[in-house]
């Protein structure tokens, strides 16, 4: 092949390729809004905050950014909204262990953010983050759930406590809670925790009756 | 080794430039380390040291960049530059907004409500990764690189010898400068907003800057060797060429899973697990072309040159396309894998090369006949180990953390701070380790030349 041909090839090619990845991004922006709700006021003045704020400077979010913090995709399923808005405003004050520093995120601020989250989460990801396999495989080495154990997973406790070093660290380890509580404690906390302990950032535990002593069951093994 | 056009010495107030960021990047970059042991390290958040780290990395490689073309213009089209008054305009215009960009960063981390918008816009900092430079400091960069694009262009226009070196080399700076462009507007959408933004992100390093290399790489080989232009050149159009048809459409690796349609998991699949490809082709070209090679005046040149090829491939290559396949990027992406692929690719594709563009440009620039290589191998050795085992180390983390966090479910916070803590720890002594091999450059940067002649290394060599 002598020099110019392979000059040519690469400037034609080159243009070619291009071209593919051209009609392949006109495709794409026309499916984009379909796959991902509508974007209110709201969810872009989120964005606008998340900016000013430099979140990707240390959170990932759709997998991209920084991987010093948690990925915030799905933020809004994890953790209780309610949970979220104190944290964003005061992340020592909703878990004392948190590391993230107190931005000066202001009250509206913060909820235009968990919308802006919100709308992230409901985006058509294929699928991704995919769930953990090893978890969901549940019932570890062949051993039944109990029925509290079942409602701790599909209530989603784990997302804030930790049993056996599995489950998330924005609440109170739970692996011996059962030594330090009895069971109406556990029960009348379930239902308000804001008048069992003082500024409690944990949401009320909303199932019947019936689960929540079922739950609190479980816990009072847990020793 | 001499210089035949004075406006040559250009290169080095951009080499200066860069050297001096470099060594502000890694002492940044040590910091960036402590705070994942321990989160309130210093002043300033994480979030500002990872944003001054990294744009350091990109501002210096750029400019760095811009020094190597200034030396190589001139020499390819045999002629001083249009207007040296103007190259040097445009350097120190570039350091003022640089300057300026930095100084807004680092009030925007003290004080983050300075960058509250104004009419729509954050005015320190645009809180995207990478181009977290503000619109207006987009605007001057802009201006400074068409300046830079206008001064070069009308070199070539002087003589009119469009050899294929420069020819590439210009035209990879183009698309590099047109590709800035798709991160400059603002969308609502933040599914839009990276889909952009990897335009900018990945169409700079594995398609612009990779020809711009693949252009540097036959320049290096035809001074330090004396390869014959010919073939060099038509090596390297068939690289840039590979380059370009397998990394366009590889864009696709980045569009899995951020709300873009399924089809571009074929997409990104096929062509992004192709790129290593013509990253081999250079290795190769390297070796094919030194082997032969008898009388070696710069062995460091020489020794920067063929690293910069293999680790490349290594960094870019192979620890690209590890997890690069969607199958296995599902569980890998957004973890410490992706942060130890960053590091080696960067320190291989482009932090070697314009290391090996200096020691090739410099000692002719400064008019030194030999020089004493020594330091130069010494502080390559720093480097190059202490990066292989930050990479090593973080790989480690990576897969920790894919396991416990992606396929366990253990919550993030958990595995950071328990499980992974001891190779936060190691990344941090072997940073150190890196920081001393960058002293030890940065010295030999501005002693180069300048002691009395040495007494090894001298006579040529037989390889
Ligand atoms: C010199 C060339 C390259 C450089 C400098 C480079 C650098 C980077 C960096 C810094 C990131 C992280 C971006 C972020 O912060 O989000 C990244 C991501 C990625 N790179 Fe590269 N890269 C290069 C070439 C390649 C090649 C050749 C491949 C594939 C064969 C590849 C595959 C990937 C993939 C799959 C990701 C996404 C990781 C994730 O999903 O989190 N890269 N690259
Ligand atoms: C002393 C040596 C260095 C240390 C201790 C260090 C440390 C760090 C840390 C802690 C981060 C943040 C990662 C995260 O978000 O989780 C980072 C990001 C980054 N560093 Fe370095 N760094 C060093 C040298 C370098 C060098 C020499 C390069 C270029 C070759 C580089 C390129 C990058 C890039 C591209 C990123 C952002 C992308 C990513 O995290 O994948 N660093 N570095
Ligand atoms: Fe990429």
């Amino acid at each position: 092949m002598s020099n110019k041909a392979a000059r040519n090839l690469f400037i034609l090619g080159s243009l070619f390729f291009f071209a593919i990845f051209l009609g392949l991004t006109y495709d794409t922006m026309g499916k984009l809004d379909k796959r991902a709700p509508e974007i209110t006021e709201q969810v872009n003045a989120g964005k606008m905050v998340w900016h000013k704020y430099d979140c990707i400077g240390c959170h990932t979010i759709l997998g991209n950014g920084s991987y010093f913090a948690p990925d915030l995709t799905k933020a809004t399923e994890r953790k209780p909204k309610g949970y979220l808005k104190r944290f964003l405003m005061d992340p020592k004050s909703a878990n004392p262990n948190a590391s993230m520093p107190k931005l000066g995120i202001r009250d509206e601020e913060a909820d235009d953010l968990i919308a802006f989250l919100d709308w992230n989460s409901k985006v058509d990801t294929n699928g991704w983050p995919p769930k953990p396999i090893l978890a969901a495989a549940g019932g570890v080495a062949g051993k039944e759930l109990t029925e509290g154990q079942k409602l701790y997973q599909s209530l989603g406790c784990a997302a804030c406590h930790l049993i056996d070093g599995i489950g998330g660290t924005t609440g109170p380890e739970l692996t011996t809670v059962g030594a330090r509580r009895d069971r109406a404690w556990l029960i009348g906390h379930f239902k308000n925790p804001e008048e069992y302990v003082k500024n409690s950032a944990m949401p009320k535990v909303e199932a019947p009756e019936a689960d929540i002593e079922k739950l609190a069951d479980y816990m009072i093994t847990l020793k | 080794m001499s210089i035949k056009y004075q406006s040559q010495k250009i290169a080095e107030y951009f080499y200066t430039f860069a050297v001096v960021l470099f060594l502000v990047q890694v002492v940044v970059g040590i910091i960036a380390a402590l705070q994942f042991i321990w989160p309130s390290f210093f002043i300033l958040n994480f979030n500002t040291i990872r944003t001054l780290h990294i744009n350091a990395l990109v501002v210096w490689l750029l400019t760095g960049l811009m020094g190597a073309t200034y030396y190589v213009v001139p020499e390819e089209s045999e002629t001083e530059l249009w207007s040296l008054p103007l190259a040097k305009l445009q350097f120190w215009a570039t350091v003022v907004a640089i300057t300026a960009v930095v100084l807004g960063y680092i009030w925007m981390g003290l004080n983050p409500q300075a960058n509250s918008p104004i009419m729509g816009i954050t005015p320190l900092n645009e809180g995207r990764e990478y181009i977290e430079a503000p619109r207006w400091a987009d605007v001057l960069i802009v201006i400074s690189v068409l300046l830079f694009l206008f001064i070069n262009f009308m070199t070539m226009l002087k003589t009119k010898k469009w050899t294929g070196i420069q020819g590439t080399l210009i035209g990879g700076l183009t698309v590099l400068a047109l590709m800035y462009l798709p991160g400059m507007f603002y969308t609502k959408s933040m599914v839009k907003d990276q889909f952009w933004w990897w335009w900018v992100v990945h169409l700079w390093v594995e398609g612009a800057w990779e020809v711009i290399a693949g252009a540097l790489l036959a320049f290096m080989l035809m001074k330090v060797v004396g390869a014959r232009r010919e073939v060099v050149e038509k090596w390297m159009y068939i690289e840039v060429g590979f380059v370009m048809f397998t990394g366009i459409l590889g864009t696709g690796h980045h569009y899995y899973w951020i709300g873009t349609p399924g089809y571009w998991l074929w997409v990104g699949g096929i062509f992004s697990s192709l790129e290593p490809l013509p990253l081999l082709f250079m290795v190769w070209d390297a070796f094919r072309t030194t082997r032969e090679a008898r009388n070696v005046e710069n062995r460091a040149g020489l020794y920067y040159t063929v690293a910069h090829a293999i680790f490349n491939f290594v960094g870019a290559g192979l620890w690209g396309v590890i997890h690069t396949l969607p199958q296995i990027n599902k569980w890998t992406h957004g973890t410490q894998i992706t942060t130890a692929h960053g590091h080696l690719a960067f320190y291989g594709a482009y932090v070697l090369l314009v290391l090996a563009m200096i020691y090739i440009t410099l000692p002719a620039i400064r008019g030194v006949k030999a020089f004493n290589a020594s330091r130069a191998f010494q502080s390559f050795w720093w480097m190059t180990i202490s990066m292989v085992f930050i990479v090593l180390t973080i790989t480690g983390a990576g897969m920790v953390q894919v396991y416990m966090e992606r396929l366990m479910g253990l919550d993030y916070v958990a595995v950071k701070a328990n499980y992974n803590m001891w190779f936060w720890i190691l990344r941090a002594i072997f940073g150190v380790g890196f920081l001393i091999g960058v002293g030890i450059f940065v010295i030999d940067f501005f002693r180069l030349g300048k002691e009395p002649a040495p007494a090894v290394t001298a006579a040529p060599e037989r390889l």
